[in-house]
């Protein structure tokens, strides 16, 4: 008989498999029959869920000053308490989003008002030079003329 | 206003408002944002939590889109009505069943915003049929608006804070919903949602999170919030769109041209169980009325009668047909009342031809 491995949330004989790969990264995750069907095997947020309940054993070390909640009670609940929790718990979150994100860097829009500090201008300009060059290569003039809107746009913040 | 307003009047999915098409059901934009200086709805206490229904509701009512809007509170409601608000997607599984939550749904009900979801604010863009960049716009102007109306938790690093690490960053959810009878049938589905998976997207049923794919409906969206453009994230979801339609239609190609007779065969037994059943369970009708919809697509039926099956496939869910016999009714009694509903509106249905190949 093969080696058993635990499910990932529980500790269970794990009888579920699941491999997803993100951006090149590699993350397995290993469930029971009931895990599985409670999280719904197949849905990849099992993966984010799996990943951080398994750790509920690890004491807190951190604490958010503003809604008191620490990291142990984020990696058992896996959401966070309030917006500065951000800040105080980020040290925790790091790993996390670098597996389950595709970056650690906000490349989107911001509120209106909001203007860019130069580093900030900076790596959107250089990801939107980027995307400039996807986009022409799909065909896809549409964003491609977008895209050239943008880094006029940036260019002239920088400048 | 009730509820009962909110799901008879005309709307895109229901009656084919927007453009329709035949394998992209439904664009749906979804965007997530939170208050500064409150604490997130699942960490909050109930003070607080009713604190920012007030704030946002404040913000969002005196906007344009939503004038004349439908305001619901989740509590307020009877369990039914709740159950049938998310089986139109209008509010989810999780703000229904949770704590203080609210939702402003627009005249239109193109666009809905949740109150005390997971994050404070959840605004949902949705079009009938495959609108990605006119749902993309709506959602932006409508982020626009809101930010300037509310403090919303932003950091220059990390975008948009949200209660869950899924979801910081852009904040931003974007999906299609496909009817992919041709793929499930050949039993490729598993093959295509595998690649999705690995392209960083993801497949879910048509109810979402945790639902299974009843009617051959998925669901497909982006899993990655942070360290992507808005539009690279839009473009990424278009291309794969684009692919999955496009298998879909060879695997229905290929199905007709080998299946030949066999095929006629299996739309006219879909049709003659919805004609005549006495009893009709959920996942029975939605099987059937998959393919029924899949004959509209291919000539086998009049196209225009697309928009009548699709209506029966979301007026068929267990909530909405209790809501139709005004009580609540125990599994027979509404798998009775569902048969008798689609024998109705079938009733003037011409019988399935030979698929039309162009």
């Amino acid at each position: 008989m093969g080696k058993t491995v635990p499910c990932s949330v529980c500790g269970a004989t794990a009888t579920v498999h699941l491999t997803q790969i993100v951006q090149g990264q590699i993350t397995k995750v290993h469930l029971c029959e009931g895990c599985a069907e409670k999280g719904g095997a197949g849905d990849p947020a099992v993966f984010q869920l799996a990943g951080v309940l398994s750790q509920t054993e690890i004491p807190p070390t951190l604490a958010c000053p503003s809604c008191g909640m620490n990291d142990a009670d984020f990696r058992k609940k896996g959401r966070l308490g309030c917006s500065a929790c951000w800040t105080a718990l980020l040290p925790a979150l790091e790993p996390l989003l670098g597996k389950i994100q595709c970056g650690v860097h906000h490349l989107g829009r911001s509120p209106s008002g909001v203007t860019y500090s130069p580093e900030q201008a900076k790596m959107r300009l250089d990801a939107a030079r980027r995307e400039m060059v996807e986009a022409v290569q799909s065909e896809d003039y549409e964003s491609a003329a977008r895209l050239r809107d943008l880094i006029r746009n940036l260019e002239g913040q920088i400048a | 206003m009730s509820v009962r307003d909110i799901l008879s009047s005309e709307n895109e999915l229901t009656h084919m408002l927007g453009a329709q098409q035949a394998i992209v059901l439904s664009t749906r934009i979804r965007l997530a944002r939170n208050l500064n200086d409150h604490p997130f709805p699942g960490w909050a206490k109930s003070a607080q939590r009713a604190k920012v229904t007030e704030l946002c509701l404040g913000a969002l009512n005196p906007m344009p889109k939503f004038r004349r809007a439908h305001e619901v509170r989740m509590e307020a409601l009877p369990e039914l009505e709740r159950a049938a608000l998310v089986e139109r997607h209008l509010v989810s599984k999780e703000l229904s069943g949770g704590k203080g939550g609210a939702a402003l749904v627009s005249r239109d009900q193109t666009v809905s915003v949740m109150i005390n979801e997971e994050d404070h604010l959840r605004v949902q863009v949705v079009k009938g049929g495959w609108h990605l960049r006119a749902a993309w716009h709506i959602a932006e102007q409508l982020d626009d608006a809101l930010s300037s109306a509310l403090p919303l938790a932003y950091s220059d690093r990390l975008g948009f804070l949200t209660a869950c690490p899924t979801n910081v960053g852009t904040g931003l959810r974007a999906s299609a919903m496909l009817h992919l009878p041709g793929l499930c049938l050949a039993g490729h589905m598993d093959k295509v949602a595998r690649a999705l998976g690995q392209d960083g997207l993801a497949v879910r049923g048509w109810l979402g999170e945790g639902s299974d794919a009843a009617g051959n409906v998925f669901q497909i969206s982006n899993q990655q919030t942070l360290g992507l453009s808005e539009d690279t994230i839009l473009r990424h979801l278009s291309g794969w769109v684009r692919n999955v339609v496009e298998q879909e239609e060879n695997a229905r190609l290929r199905l007709i041209e080998s299946e030949g007779e066999k095929f006629l065969d299996r739309i006219a037994r879909a049709f003659g169980t919805l004609r005549h059943a006495r009893l009709l369970t959920s996942g029975e009708s939605m099987a059937n009325l998959s393919l029924l919809r899949l004959a509209c697509d291919v000539g086998m039926l009049p196209e225009a009668r697309r928009a009548t099956v699709d209506r029966l496939m979301i007026e068929g869910q267990p909530a909405h047909v209790q809501l139709r016999a005004g009580i609540e009714l125990d599994t027979e009694a509404r798998d009775a009342l569902r048969a008798a509903t689609t024998r109705d509106t079938l009733a003037d249905f011409p019988e399935p031809s030979a698929p039309k190949l162009s």
